[in-house]
């Protein structure tokens, strides 16, 4: 049985045969999950050639890692390394094909190291270090041996995500008092650190920021987050049954969190081989753009907000809230839409809901076209945006950013076209991607975007069929998993689940889109000025906090200075005055 | 530009709504504050095992045979699985959303309800009103059947009032003579074959 009956082959055979060719009997294990889903388990020592081959020859693209203590299973600790593959530019003269491909590898208990994939392929760095921190695999040849989740005080050898490792409610002590995190060090005559944070630029979450500078001028920039790691997969794993997961995925971001919902559930159909209703497909298509709207506006309204144009923050906000009000009046609520059970939606479109949608689509396209115009026309708007934060292709082919970030720099990549799920292959829409690779090119595709959500709004509202929206009655089969992923306003989201044989999830790594786009952020803050820092990080959208306050330390003086965000914000809104002059 | 913005400003005028001096209106179907009637309410625990965050829960005292039923607003989500679980339509999502309180308690519901003793060795078991629940729709059920004389009906009643274990022991010659008819050659021991 498949997600989608009509689908019978499996994709990406041609991608399983090279690799076959090329590695021989290192492969050892090829298992389907789904038609575009497969997995192969290959011998641990060759993991880095294998995943390089499928990045570099194959044109992959790194979705996800996904370690998981398999003892009870089969004694060993197991690493995934999903990668979407997705062929070369040229197709060699054949059609384009694309599959998730994931590399497996079985790491022994008695010998909790593997060789690390970051020196061939950098995407992977910060799994990596995740692995480290959760599992206690030691990830040999890794340039970055900080950790990432875990903070400074948590016990050296208690790794959560173990299944012999602690109760989801477990509090150790506290291991030490002060921060070890070491930031990079960077030196040079001249340099200036500037720290940002722990409190973000953008939204109301922790992360911190550290900029170096030569005057006014970044020179590098390092950065951590993780300051409040909410241990959900870990919740999920021990404490919910399986098909309460939908409600935790909610809960993932308070932004895109109905596109974490689809991709959760859509992991389990996968894994369970249940077939969702086909007007099911189109509501969840509803609801996920319904959310890409609001989603773009606030971004929009922020991107004002940066440029010193607050009337026009205020406006996106004013107009915005339509699109709240689509949201309660389609699911019951603003936000944590709750709309999807395992095997399709809980609620229906009636008619009455379906004209008032469209009546407010209209009016959101005129109202936000105005909007987008004036924003256009302010006058340093293109000034301020072009050339800034500059994602250089190269960078971002081998960091594999996702969503606007990445088309933003020229690669027209888009889950709900490469990997269509839902009903994004049913209705007509235009992908959006610029080559301008700078702050401006992802502004212009969020406006573009915005308009082809409402778009398809009203044409799935139009064509959708009647009939059932929910499949019931379907067997939990333990151990199977499978791969879910949705196109979310800020890139694809992805969740890897293992059933257990209990009710549960034994394993649910889940990855929200921001992780992908991150790491490449350093690069966007490179050669800019630091009263564009607040602006570049804003351009990647990023889903978790407000950089309260700032450190500048200026390597020339061998000084630090801190600056309260809000300082550094309004500079970045007047350019007068610099925080660091005085 | 600014001439235009102006002109935007001016048309659309005050947007900022005065609530909460003047309450917002929610959409049909908003999922606020589960309201609940312990009248109809039968304590079967299906809202329970299905409330995501264990905003429901359910306590049993065997010993003096109360179970009582709580709700804690406090870790509710609004998500409406209570609601879609209910056999009885004792729980429904209301449209109240304004929580907000000093005390913990105002955030609390309880109900306590009376659990059946068996009619063989007076242990506690089900829920009073539960076991009196699927009585009444088996009634329904086997009214029609044919195949059931009255007589047949009360024993399998009888036994429904029996605790699992008592209950067990009860059918086992029933249970015992048919696993005979069926595979002569499997001997039941005790219950278990
Ligand atoms: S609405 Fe959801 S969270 Fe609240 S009590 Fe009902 S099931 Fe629990
Ligand atoms: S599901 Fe309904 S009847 Fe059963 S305990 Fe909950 S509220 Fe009471």
């Amino acid at each position: 049985m498949m997600l989608r009956p009509e689908e019978k082959t499996q994709r990406g055979q041609r991608y399983v045969q090279a690799l076959r060719q090329q590695f021989g009997t290192i492969i050892q294990e090829e298992t389907w999950q789904a038609p575009e889903q497969v997995t192969l388990t290959v011998d641990l020592n060759s993991l880095p050639a294998v995943v390089d081959a499928a990045y570099h020859q194959h044109g992959g693209w790194l979705s996800v890692v996904a370690g998981n203590d398999e003892r009870p299973l089969n004694g060993h600790f197991a690493l995934y390394y999903v990668l979407s593959v997705e062929g070369d530019e040229t197709h060699n003269g054949s059609e384009p094909e694309s599959c998730y491909l994931i590399v497996r590898a079985l790491v022994p208990p008695n010998k909790p190291e593997f060789p690390a994939v970051t020196p061939r392929v950098p995407a992977a760095v910060w799994y990596e270090r995740e692995v480290r921190d959760m599992f206690g695999l030691q990830p040999v040849g890794l340039p970055d041996e900080r950790r990432l989740v875990l903070p400074d005080d948590w016990p050296a050898d208690l790794h959560p995500l173990r299944k012999d490792a602690m109760d989801y409610r477990y509090r150790p002590a506290p291991e030490t008092e002060d921060e070890t995190y070491e930031f990079f060090d960077v030196q040079g005559e001249g340099v200036l650190q500037i720290p940002l944070g722990p409190l973000h630029i953008t939204s109301d979450e922790p992360g911190h920021f550290r900029l170096f500078v030569d005057g006014e001028h970044i020179i590098d920039a390092d950065y951590r987050l993780f300051y409040v790691h909410r241990g959900m997969e870990k919740l999920a794993e021990t404490r919910m049954t399986y098909d309460q997961v939908t409600f935790l995925a909610d809960r993932i971001c308070g932004i895109c969190g109905y596109a974490h919902n689809v991709a959760y559930s859509n992991s389990i159909e996968r894994a369970l081989g249940i077939s969702i209703p086909e007007r099911a497909h189109y509501i969840r298509t509803i609801l996920l753009e319904v959310e890409r709207l609001h989603s773009h506006l606030l971004n929009l309204g922020l991107a004002c907000h940066f440029v010193g144009f607050d009337t026009g923050f205020m406006q996106f906000f004013r107009v915005r809230e339509k699109s709240m009000k689509m949201a309660e009046l389609l699911t019951g609520t603003r936000k944590t839409y709750g709309m999807n059970l395992i095997g399709g939606v809980r609620r229906d479109i009636l008619k009455e809901q379906r004209l008032q949608t469209l009546q407010w689509c209209k009016e959101l396209r005129q109202e936000v076209s105005d909007l987008v115009g004036m924003l256009l026309e302010t006058p340093n708007i293109v000034q301020r945006t072009q050339n800034v934060g500059r994602l250089e292709p190269q960078v971002a082919r081998e960091y594999s950013p996702v969503g606007p970030t990445l088309r933003g720099s020229g690669f027209p990549r888009d889950i709900r076209v490469i990997h269509p799920y839902s009903a994004y292959d049913r209705v007509p829409w235009k992908l959006t991607y610029k080559d301008g690779c700078d702050v401006l090119a992802r502004t212009l595709i969020r406006a573009e975007e915005f308009f082809e959500s409402l778009s398809m709004v009203e044409r799935c509202l139009d064509t959708m069929p009647d009939g059932p929206i929910l499949t019931e009655g379907f067997n939990y089969t333990p151990h199977r998993y499978a791969l879910g992923y949705v196109e979310a306003p800020r890139g694809e989201d992805i969740h890897w689940s293992m059933l257990g044989d209990n009710q549960k999830l034994y394993r649910w790594r889940c990855r929200a889109s921001s992780y992908n786009n991150w790491p490449s952020l350093r690069y966007m803050l490179q050669n800019n000025t630091i009263s564009d820092a607040p602006l570049i990080v804003a351009s990647i959208d990023p889903c978790y906090s407000c950089t309260e306050r700032v450190t500048v330390v200026d390597v020339r003086k061998k000084d630090v200075k801190i600056v309260p965000y809000k300082e550094l914000e309004r500079y970045c809104r007047e350019r007068k005055d610099s925080p660091l002059k005085a | 530009m600014v001439l235009k913005l102006l002109r935007e400003v001016l048309k659309v005028g005050q947007a900022t709504v005065p609530y909460p001096f003047v309450p917002v209106e929610v959409a049909p179907g908003f999922r606020g504050k589960p309201e609940y009637n312990p009248e109809q309410c039968i304590a079967c625990a299906a809202c329970t095992i299905a409330c995501p965050p264990n905003a429901l829960s359910m306590e049993t005292d065997l010993e003096n045979g109360v179970r009582t039923w709580s709700l804690f607003y406090g870790r509710c989500i609004f998500c409406a699985r209570c609601e879609e679980v209910c056999p009885t339509g004792a729980i429904k999502l209301g449209a109240d959303f304004e929580l907000a309180s000093f005390t913990r308690q105002d955030l609390t519901v309880q109900a306590e309800f009376r659990l059946a003793e068996c009619q063989r060795c007076g242990a506690y078991f089900a829920s009073a009103k539960e076991l009196e629940h699927v009585l009444a729709l088996l009634d329904q059920a086997w009214k029609g059947q044919q195949s059931l004389s009255e007589d047949d009906i009360s024993a399998r009643k009888a036994l429904l009032r029996l605790c699992p274990e008592c209950r067990r022991k009860v059918d086992l010659p029933r249970v015992k003579e048919l696993v005979h008819t069926a595979w002569p050659a499997v001997e039941v021991l005790d219950g278990r074959i």
